[in-house]
């Protein structure tokens, strides 16, 4: 009832000014329809009654008549022509009916004046504000013409109050019509939002959901055991290869804390040590092997953090190793029994050399002895190439360490100058050195390693200087000690210094086949370097000679204890 | 009498390299060359001056040959010298012999060192 009601009162248009208007008109039209069948119906009764003559009953009820085909006539204006229109019509009306509503008298002097305050109003609402003024000054000429035609002064009051109505009405309609029309663009504005972020929300869902399944997939697809843990270390999850890698049910990784896959009885207690540790320190910044049963494991860790930095958890990750490791050990054990079996014939080829060139077996020539010198040189060189090979792949496999223990430098340059006069002699060179005043006579350090670095460097200085002098100073700095090669030979061109410290590089093809070597030396030295904690650089110029710098840290044997001591 | 050094030695070459070194300092030389024999010899026989032993050797290990000399009091007086290629073996074991030795050892090396050694229980 209610709805048919609504749909009779409302009238649809684009314009929702419009339509409030019309709709408030179409209420106000109900309500004047319903006065005027009303009094139809009283008038009706008094005339059976006999209460009035018959020009009053003519003249009311034909008024009744004309009202009520009025509001129908202004009712289907607004329904499908114009409201304003309508709106117009509709207050024209009042105006007539409150102008004969009543005696002249009262109409321009008395209880009816109040009448046309209605109009006034209603302009306001129904036409604009500003109509109210309209409806002021033609409310007052009415008054003023009725007022004229009985011969009687117009009521300036009832004028005054019907402008200053206006005015109210003028003020609140366009105060009311502006907070409407504020809150229509507020309700727009709304709207627009409210559909946006429903919109972006929906996309955002429909990508996460892509995003997590894609991610759910690539998890599932590699080949690399992967779990993530949260910040108290429980696995949140695990993908399929953890299970196979592990060879235990998902069952027993999710949900469970780290601590109790660390407890499982296929993880060797070596490499409990190592997780635990990891868990104590947080994540290690290189990856390390465990094993699990009779696998290796590589182990990775990294730090999960959200947008506010914060750490959420971490992932790990489980590389099967097993092969790897296999092949490692391999390589490692032939290169031990390749060196060593190399090495053995060698020495033989260089023991006869030497029988040979000592008159064993009887006398030789000045010849003969040169001969045997240069087998012996070159059994030598071939020695020394199995042993840049030998620590080129122990330094790749991890496995060369450094041992220190008490080195009188002085021996350093004793042995030196043993191992290498002759080399530099061979090639009218001077070998010289020199130990800065300021150094220790003794330090910390792994004299092999040591002497290695020297031999190296000084081995590649000869190789490349053909006239002047190969000198070595021993130097000290503060809290560090160091080693200076400096040569007259050749230089290295400047375009080359980057890489001269790289394995198998010597500056070009021609310097290998005349110089001899594979160019491990210096490659050597500088992962020796390395390892003691120090730093290698070279300064050449082209033509002019280079000079290798290696600075180590400094130890004095007066901060160790006496148990490092060698006699 | 000639200084005895027994070299267990298994290559061959190398024996001999090493034999004619200690020859020509007026050395008395006996060879063996495998593992199990070096052992049986150390059981028996004249107590040498001095051992020369190679710390890989087939069947029986130069390790352990080392044990058995030095928990033999026979050997108290024997200069114990081994040799071996690798460097890192040396340096474990040099604490427990008088010298280790390593490949390449050559024939003046050998033959200096062995000549500067004088009985132990002179020293």
């Amino acid at each position: 009832m209610n709805k048919r009601l609504q749909r009779f009162l409302t009238i649809s248009t684009t314009d929702p000014d419009d339509a409030r208007k019309r709709k408030i008109l179409n209420i106000l039209l109900v309500g004047t329809g319903g006065i005027s069948l009303l009094a139809l119906a009283t008038f009706v009764y008094w005339a059976t009654t006999s209460q009035l003559n018959e020009m009053e009953l003519t003249l009311l009820v034909g008024g009744s008549i004309a009202s009520l085909v009025m509001v129908l006539t202004i009712y289907l204006v607004n329904y499908f022509w114009s409201g304003r229109v309508a709106a117009l019509l509709y207050l024209l009306l009042l105006n007539f009916i409150f102008a004969f509503s009543d005696t002249p008298d009262q109409v321009a002097n008395g209880r009816a004046l109040i009448g046309f305050t209605i109009p006034i109003f209603l302009a306001s609402i129904l036409l604009t504000p500003a109509a109210s003024f309209v409806f002021a000054v033609l409310s007052s000429l009415i008054i003023a013409a009725i007022a004229f035609s009985i011969n009687i002064f117009p009521n300036t009051p009832a004028i005054l109050g019907y402008l200053f109505i206006a005015f109210i009405s003028w003020s609140s309609a366009g105060g009311l019509e502006h907070a409407l029309s504020e809150l229509r663009t507020i309700n727009t504005n709304l709207d627009r939002v409210v559909t946006e972020r429903t919109q972006a929300l929906a996309e955002a869902l429909s990508r996460e959901r892509v995003q997590a399944g894609r991610n759910q997939a690539i998890l599932n697809s590699i080949a690399d055991g992967v779990i993530v843990f949260d910040n108290r270390w429980n696995a949140t999850l695990a993908n399929p290869a953890i299970k196979s890698m592990l060879d235990i049910p998902l069952e027993l990784i999710i949900n469970k804390n780290f601590r109790e896959l660390i407890e499982h009885p296929r993880v060797a207690p070596r490499s409990r040590a190592l997780l635990n540790a990891m868990l104590e320190h947080g994540t290690q910044p290189i990856g390390f092997r465990i094993e699990w049963s009779d696998k290796t494991l590589s182990v990775s860790a990294a730090q999960i953090y959200d947008n506010q930095r914060q750490n959420t958890g971490t992932v790990i990750v489980f590389r099967d190793f097993t092969h790897e490791a296999e092949v490692e050990r391999l390589k490692s054990t032939f290169v031990g029994v390749v060196s060593h079996e190399l090495r053995t014939p060698l020495n033989a080829i260089l023991g006869y050399a030497e029988m040979f060139k000592e008159s064993v077996y009887g006398p030789v020539n000045e010849k003969q002895i040169n001969m045997a010198e240069r087998i012996m040189k070159n059994t030598q060189r071939l020695l020394g190439l199995i042993n840049d090979l030998l620590d080129q792949a122990q330094m790749e496999a991890g496995k060369l360490t450094i041992h220190n223990q008490v080195v009188r430098v002085a021996d350093l340059l004793e042995s030196l100058h043993g191992l290498m006069d002759k080399s530099a002699a061979d090639k009218n060179l001077e070998l010289t050195s020199e130990i800065d005043d300021t150094l220790p006579e003794a330090l910390m350090g792994d004299p092999a390693r040591l002497q290695q670095i020297l031999v190296n460097l000084v081995n590649n200085a000869i190789k490349f200087t053909d006239r002047g002098t190969v000198h070595v100073r021993l130097f000290r700095q503060t809290g560090k000690w160091g080693i200076e090669v400096a040569d007259t030979g050749q230089g290295i061109p400047e375009a080359e210094l980057p890489y001269i410290f790289e394995t198998f590089r010597q500056v070009d093809a021609d310097a290998t086949r005349s110089h001899g070597g594979f160019g491990l030396g210096l490659a050597i030295v500088k992962q020796l370097v390395h390892l003691m904690n120090g730093e290698i650089g070279v300064t050449s110029r082209h033509g002019e000679g280079s000079v290798f710098t290696v600075v180590l840290p400094l130890t004095t044997v007066e901060g160790v204890s006496t148990s490092w001591r060698h006699e | 009498m000639k200084k005895l050094a027994l070299i267990i030695e298994d290559d061959e070459d190398l024996a001999a390299i090493f034999a004619e070194a200690l020859r020509g300092i007026d050395f008395e030389v006996e060879n063996v060359t495998d593992g199990m024999q070096a052992r049986e010899r150390l059981t028996q026989g004249e107590t040498p001056f001095l051992i020369l032993l190679d710390m890989h050797l087939p069947r029986v290990s130069g390790q352990e040959l080392l044990k058995a000399i030095k928990s033999d009091g026979r050997f108290d007086g024997t200069w114990t010298i081994i040799t071996t290629a690798d460097a890192r073996l040396a340096e474990d074991f040099r604490d427990q012999v008088d010298f280790a030795l390593i490949k390449p050892i050559l024939f003046g090396q050998l033959k200096d060192l062995a000549s500067r050694l004088k009985p132990k229980d002179q020293l």
